[in-house]
């Protein structure tokens, strides 16, 4: 926890961190001789000259003062470490988020990710001051007062010490066990829940099967068999809840015990004895403290784990070559005995693809889902690097290449079409900063953009919300795809829409590909015959395999996989609903 | 700031900002009010034009004098990016200093505002059954917004006290559910009583009139109504009689001592409806409970008091050490101490286990009714929620209430018992020192205070940028594809958005470190003690005071203060728990499916058919869908619902289906209505295919035969081999008795495929049918095509159609627009015919033809 949080600190501010607990020391050690002081104080309050107790008030009153001053400093640079923590951070793990290996957004880690740019700020900036000095005062605070108890009377001193780790260990245990206490009892209910939630889910199904008493049952009786067990689990966790109370009151009666036996033996005296029980309750507040910071620890934990997780995650290796300065045109590319896996235990999506795309062609892939098609699409795009062969263009690995070179390589038109909040102007200038209005109006055109900025108040000053979410689903991929063409890349990469697409938009995936303003070379993941008709090469994909390699017409003469996903396309094409027997099987 | 007088000293200490604020325009809206258009560059640093907000004005004094005068005006709209906004004034005659300004203002004129205070208006995600506006023409700012916010099909009921004949020309926010009922002013009593006596269930009720009204308005509204507190928000927006309202609102000079006509005789309607609100449905949920929780929190609060004993304990040791008490005294109140500390563990931890076992028998309970609440809600009731509804309802809340039971009322217990045990204890032993305990805590409440009302907006604001940062950084996430490729412009407004939030939270917070550094010193430990010593030595030193009793505050005074703000936290708990329990219960109140147990029709029609009989349907009262719809679906016989989107197609539908149940008129399936029959024999009459797909959890075979359970592998085979998936499945790894899952998963389209198995072999008589299943997937659309097919073939089918070219073999075609039939026919008649269907053939036709173009 305290490296990352060093980590997340600005070099400059170390120093100050250094500064900061050296002052958060110093404050403990006032607050413990301010207790300690309380023994003559108050012996002489109990003794026969209450009078004499002035100028330890005096004494107090200025290690209180100091305390005040030095901690007020403290806080200073606390809450300056907190908001360098809070600018530093955060532009930290939004730097690393473009690092890290696409394969590792999962769900899970998406959210993880989410969190950790979005909430922790708040916590990061409270988090030296609300937590990390509290926490270093509740611990130091006892350890003091007990160092400082040794010259008055040893044997209690060294009782004070030692209570210190029992009292710290009892402490975390019980934080510990509570946290297994909240988990046990949150997954059985999860558990417990499941099968009502799956059930309320699939009611439309089990109505219309007839099934929705029957599977009450079932998972009426399952949550009975269930609901035992885990009640006897969250049970079982509770004596330990308790077990830093006990320690901790347990402490106050022994300490106060041998302070008392003292007395009674006349090791000291009573004013003394007195005095002591007060330390005693002191030195025991602290703890107390502690536990009141726990739920801000969680907290805190949290957050810096959500970061931890971030900073380590795995990140994409990076070349430095270039290009050579003659590279010029649509480029050759070639993959050599590629393979490809999302995950290091999940299955082979490619394994050992070899495949050559010649300069300034179009090879549409085409394939049943799950073939492997958006993954070499995704790999020919630097987005996925291979986990054995290489990407080749012109030669060079693609590897070895400078982000920016490999950047500067493919143009893409993606699936889901995230645009960022702007105009739409500016998003399609994304494509090519400095592209003149000739150039954006040619790509503005092609993707048929003109029609949609035709119909809005603003036209192409039309602002296009936060992810692109005030157009249309069909209008963010034209903007999208006049994005892809502005780019001025040796090669364009499309992966068409898997949803209906309104007829525009395939007009305008299909204009875009045979556009040749620019010399590319073209790949197309086609779901469509019209996208595939404008392909001088088709490489039908399955299993991770090419079975099928040729021109359309080749393909279609040759009558195998791909002949018969032409056919069945087509057929769908001019489906009609039917019914009294007038089905075409 | 003197000019400004108290009220300008007390907002200047809180550290309210100023912003100059120009004026732009004006415009009379009617004969005494008008809206005036302001720019501020500054002001919405500060303030959120969300409904009801308002801003403070300083309006200079009307006879020419130094002073300024306060008012508080609503935004009655805003660009917050610009700056612009405006407010709408009444005006008065005589007129007070902010009626004078507005009838003498002109463009280039400027007065300073500030957003201290303010107040804001949400609607919650399910709103309430309807809204109660109250309030009269200073008012109507404030409620023209909340119109605007209030969802169309919510009904509203306004009340607005009349004071002027001009009043009603007050321009008021359209809402299409919005009736206005003007009241003239009789007395103080005559808004309250016009007030319709009826059930108010679950309204919620807003009241900004003057003063006195107010006061009549609260007691009709809560004691009469029964209005919960949480479902009214009431604030005077002026004092009648008053020139000069202290806290906001315009000033209607009027003279003191006018006679206030009597009140109005007697109520205009019968006696008042004590309502019932989903807002109260937490007691309820808990009501079984209420007993054992009370128990717990008289056990908790003894376990508290014997934790504090050892304290008390320790003073009467030192007590007895000083007179000198023998030896074996002192060791009796060892065993004291001893025996308590163990007695307190034991009590805390049997508590504990007690509780833990309630809320397991509770919670078991509980999950039996949710079970059997979800087989008898409507099934439109879950394609209304989704299933984010039902999780956090099921899973999320009833975790809430685990903690509620546990731990939220111990925790709220201890909270507050120790605090107030410590203070009891203090206050006896000795007054004054007590008294003293309060300074450092008085100190924290003030520096809040102050931080509260200076964060004023910002509060909300930081809420707002939470959200929107989490919206942000999902986009950011989502779109890193993009990013990589694109890079630069890409990422960069999420990186400027970084930014300004990093910007926003320095700006917020910074300023207050010194606050908070002082908080803290105030209320820690080292302090108590100081000030205890300081007095206790001033006390004892003296004599007015015996040294015994200065060791209660050495003991438990010093961390009085961190106990007594410790109170709030420890409530919090119970407000989350509380919110849970209302959901669940509401949950739990929902209207269920009642099978009616009426004569069974004779059944005269054929099994197949199917008759919608003058039918009326809408999802809130009032608001109607489908109006009178009839339509005959004869045995084997394809009828398609056509019409743009929004024409209750899909709703007609699904009432079929019985998704929902229709408000007047009958759908009836082979004669029977189907409120008629139980959910099992509607269903072995109709079935249904949509483009959602529920598998259950499974083998492949399971899948298929659910309605069949005992179907022979044969039989499930061949209804696999006519949905065309039996290839497909074949390949999973142990093929029909694969348990489908993470590890054998099915594509969409072969999701809809098993489906439509499903419902081949359930074999019902009556199938509807969403026709855009057939291109949900092109992966596999051919597959599903031909599965339909084979599904449809002889039975009664009803189709949802998106795309006309593929019903143009329908046997009737019915066009719905606006919830009702517009045409009944086959294309050629309908396509002939030229009207609404032609009109919708047209609009798709040039799609059609470009769809054409592009596959050739």
């Amino acid at each position: 926890m305290i490296r990352t949080l060093l980590q997340l600190l600005p070099a400059d501010r170390r120093r100050l961190a250094a500064g900061h607990a050296a002052l958060t020391v110093l404050g403990v050690a006032l607050r413990a001789a301010g207790a300690v002081l309380l023994v003559p104080l108050v012996a002489d309050l109990f003794g026969p000259d209450p009078g004499g107790a002035w100028p330890w008030l005096g004494a107090l009153a200025a290690v209180t003062a100091a305390g005040w001053a030095v901690d007020t400093a403290a806080a200073r640079i606390g809450f300056d470490l907190g908001f360098a923590l809070l600018d530093n951070g955060q532009h930290s793990i939004a730097d690393r988020l473009t690092r890290i290996r696409l394969t590792w957004f999962t769900a899970a880690h998406t959210a993880t990710a989410r969190q950790a740019v979005a909430t922790t700020g708040p916590d990061l900036v409270g988090l030296v001051i609300y937590l990390v000095t509290p926490v270093a005062g509740a611990v130091l605070l006892p350890v003091a007062i007990g160092l400082a108890l040794l010259p008055i009377s040893v044997p209690l001193g060294l009782a004070a010490l030692a209570g210190v780790p029992v009292l710290l260990v009892a402490f975390w245990t019980t934080r510990r066990i509570g946290r297994v206490a909240d988990r046990t009892a949150e997954d059985a209910n999860t558990a417990l829940t499941e099968r009502i939630v799956e059930f309320a889910r699939t009611q439309p199904a089990l109505r219309a099967a007839r099934r929705a008493e029957p599977a009450r049952g079932l998972v009426g009786a399952a949550l009975a068999a269930q609901h035992g067990a885990t009640v006897r689990l969250v049970l079982l966790q509770i004596p330990g809840q308790l077990l830093f109370g006990l320690a901790s009151q347990a402490a106050l009666v022994l300490l106060a015990g041998t302070t008392t036996a003292l007395a009674v033996r006349g090791d000291l005296g009573v004013p003394e004895a007195i005095a002591l029980l007060v330390v005693v309750a002191r030195y025991l507040e602290a703890f107390a403290a502690l536990g009141e910071l726990t739920p801000g620890i969680e907290t805190a934990t949290t957050a810096l784990r959500r970061i931890r997780a971030v900073r380590d995650a795995p990140t994409v290796s990076i070349g430095a070559s270039a290009r050579p300065g003659t590279a010029t045109g649509a480029p050759r590319i070639r993959l050599e005995r590629v393979a490809f896996r999302y995950a290091d235990d999940g299955p082979q999506v490619l394994d050992g693809l070899d495949l050559t795309l010649e300069a300034g062609t179009t090879t549409a892939i085409v394939g049943p889902s799950g073939s492997g098609k958006s993954t070499l699409l995704a790999l020919l795009a630097g987005l996925h690097q291979p986990t054995a062969g290489r990407v080749l263009v012109d030669g060079d690995d693609t590897a070895a290449l400078a982000p920016d070179e490999r950047r500067a390589l493919v143009s893409v038109v993606f699936q889901q079409p995230y645009l960022f909040d702007g105009t739409i102007r500016d998003n399609v200038l994304a494509g090519d900063p400095g592209a003149g209005e000739d150039r954006l109006g040619h790509a503005v055109a092609l993707a048929r953009v003109d029609e949609v900025t035709a119909r809005l108040p603003d036209g192409e000053r039309t602002a296009v919300g936060e992810a692109g979410t005030a157009l249309s689903g069909g209008e963010r991929q034209r903007v999208s795809i006049a994005r892809a063409l502005l780019k001025p890349a040796p090669i364009l990469l499309v992966d068409e829409a898997t949803s209906a697409l309104d007829t525009e938009n395939e007009a305008a995936v299909v204009q875009a590909l045979a556009d040749r303003t620019t010399p590319r070379t073209r790949v197309v993941v086609a779901h469509r015959l019209g996208s595939i008709r404008h392909a001088d090469r088709v490489v039908f994909l399955e299993d991770g395999r090419v079975v099928e390699d040729g021109t359309v017409e080749g393909l279609l003469a040759a009558g195998g996989r791909f002949a018969d996903f032409w056919r069945r396309r087509e057929a769908a094409t001019g489906w009609r609903v039917v019914s009294a027997g007038g089905s075409d099987t | 700031m003197a000019k400004r007088g108290f009220s300008g000293v007390v907002i200047r200490s809180y550290g309210a900002r100023d912003h100059e604020v120009t004026v732009v325009g004006k415009e009379s809206l009617a004969p005494h009010f008008v809206r005036v258009r302001l720019t501020s560059a500054t002001l919405f640093q500060d303030a959120v034009a969300v409904p009801t907000a308002w801003l403070r004005f300083w309006f200079p004094d009307p006879d020419g004098g130094e002073s300024e005068h306060q008012r508080a005006y609503t935004i009655s709209s805003a660009d917050e990016t610009t700056g612009e906004f405006t407010i709408d004034m009444v005006l008065h005659e005589p007129a007070g200093p902010a009626s004078l300004w507005a009838k003498r203002v002109e463009p280039g004129w400027t007065i300073m505002a500030t957003s201290l205070g303010s107040s804001k208006f949400d609607v919650p995600e399910e709103p309430p059954a309807g809204y109660l506006l109250i309030g009269d023409s200073a008012s109507i700012p404030a409620v023209n917004s909340i119109l605007a916010a209030v969802p169309v099909d919510v009904p509203v009921e306004v009340y607005l006290e009349q004071h002027d004949d001009a009043d009603p020309l007050v321009p008021l926010t359209p809402h299409p559910r919005a009736r206005i009922h003007w009241v003239p002013r009789q007395g103080p009593a005559s808004l309250a009583a016009a007030i319709e006596a009826r059930d108010w269930s679950d309204w919620y009720a807003w009241a900004g009139p003057e003063s006195g009204s107010l006061k009549h308005l609260r007691t009709r509204l809560r004691d009469e109504f029964g209005f919960p507190k949480s479902e009214l928000y009431a604030q005077a927006y002026w004092y009648y009689g008053r020139a000069f309202g202290k806290r906001r609102g315009t000033p209607e000079p009027e003279p003191a001592a006018a006679p206030e006509p009597a009140p109005a005789a007697a109520a205009p309607s019968g006696p008042a409806v004590r309502g019932a609100w989903r807002a109260q449905g937490a007691g309820r949920l808990l009501a079984p409970l209420k007993r054992t929780l009370i128990l717990s929190g008289a056990l908790q609060a003894v376990v508290t008091l014997v934790q504090l004993a050892p304290f008390v304990l320790l003073v009467e040791l030192a007590r007895r050490m000083l007179a000198g008490a023998a030896e074996s005294t002192l060791w009796t109140l060892g065993g004291w101490a001893l025996g308590l500390v163990g007695a307190g563990t034991l009590l805390g931890g049997a508590l504990t286990l007690w509780l833990h076992a309630v809320d397991a028998r509770f919670a078991r309970d509980l999950r039996r009714r949710l079970l059997g609440k979800l087989a008898r809600l409507p099934l439109g009731w879950f394609t209304a929620r989704g299933s984010g509804h039902v999780k956090q309802v099921v899973r999320d809340d009833t975790l809430a209430l685990h903690y509620l039971v546990t731990h939220a009322v111990p925790d709220a217990v201890a909270a507050v018992v120790a605090p107030v045990a410590v203070l009891a204890y203090l206050f006896a032993v000795d007054w004054r020192i007590a008294l003293a305990l309060f300074l450092p805590v008085l100190v924290y409440v003030m520096t809040m205070t102050v931080m509260v009302v200076q964060s004023g907006a910002r509060t909300a604001l930081a809420l707002r940028w939470s959200e929107r940062m989490n919206r942000e950084a999902a986009g950011y996430l989502e779109g890193q594809p993009v990013i990589r490729v694109f890079g630069g412009a890409a990422g960069s407004t999420f990186r400027a958005r970084l930014d300004e939030y990093i910007g926003f939270l320095d700006d917020w917070q910074r300023p207050f470190t010194g606050k908070k550094t002082l908080m803290d010193l105030a209320t820690r430990p080292a302090t108590f003690l100081l000030l205890i010593a300081f007095l206790g030595t001033w006390l004892v030193s003296s004599g007015a005071m015996d040294p015994v009793s200065l060791l209660p505050f050495l003991l438990l005074g010093t961390t009085f203060g961190a106990r007594l703000l410790g109170i709030g936290y420890g409530l919090s708990g119970l407000r989350t728990g509380l919110l849970a329990a209302r959901r669940i219960q509401t949950t739990l109140d929902e209207s269920e499916l009642q099978v009616r147990a009426g004569p069974a029709a004779a059944a005269a029609e054929a099994p197949g058919t199917v008759v919608f009989d003058r039918v009326d349907f809408g999802y809130r009262p009032g608001v109607p869908v489908i109006h009178g719809v009839s339509i005959v679906l004869r045995p084997g016989t394809l009828t398609a619902l056509v019409g743009p989107s929004g024409s209750g197609k899909s709703t007609l539908a699904a009432l079929l289906a019985r998704f929902h149940d229709v408000d007047t008129g009958a759908v009836r399936v082979g004669g029977h209505d189907v409120r008629d029959l139980t959910a099992d024999e509607l269903y072995a009459r109709v079935g249904f295919v949509f483009q959602q797909t529920q598998l259950v959890h499974g083998t492949v075979h399971d899948n298929i035969a659910l309605a069949l359970p005992d179907a022979s592998r044969e039989r499930v085979e061949a209804a696999a081999r006519a949905a065309y998936l039996h290839e497909r499945i074949l390949r999973l790894p142990r093929g029909y008795d694969t348990v489908l899952g993470p590890d054998a998963a099915l594509s969409g389209g072969e999701r809809q495929r098993l489906t439509i198995a499903r419902a081949i072999l359930a074999d019902p008589a009556v199938l509807v049918l969403d026709e855009a299943t057939a291109f949900a997937d092109p992966e596999s659309e051919y597959a599903v095509q031909r599965a339909l097919d084979r599904l449809t073939a002889g039975r009664t089918v009803l189709v949802i159609a998106h795309r006309l070219h593929t019903i143009t073999g329908a046997d009737q075609i019915v066009v719905l627009d606006g919830g009702r039939v517009a045409e009944t026919g086959t294309h050629d008649e309908l396509h002939a015919a030229g009207g609404r269907y032609r009109q919708l053939w047209d609009a798709g036709a040039n799609r059609t033809t470009a769809r054409a173009e592009a596959t050739l």
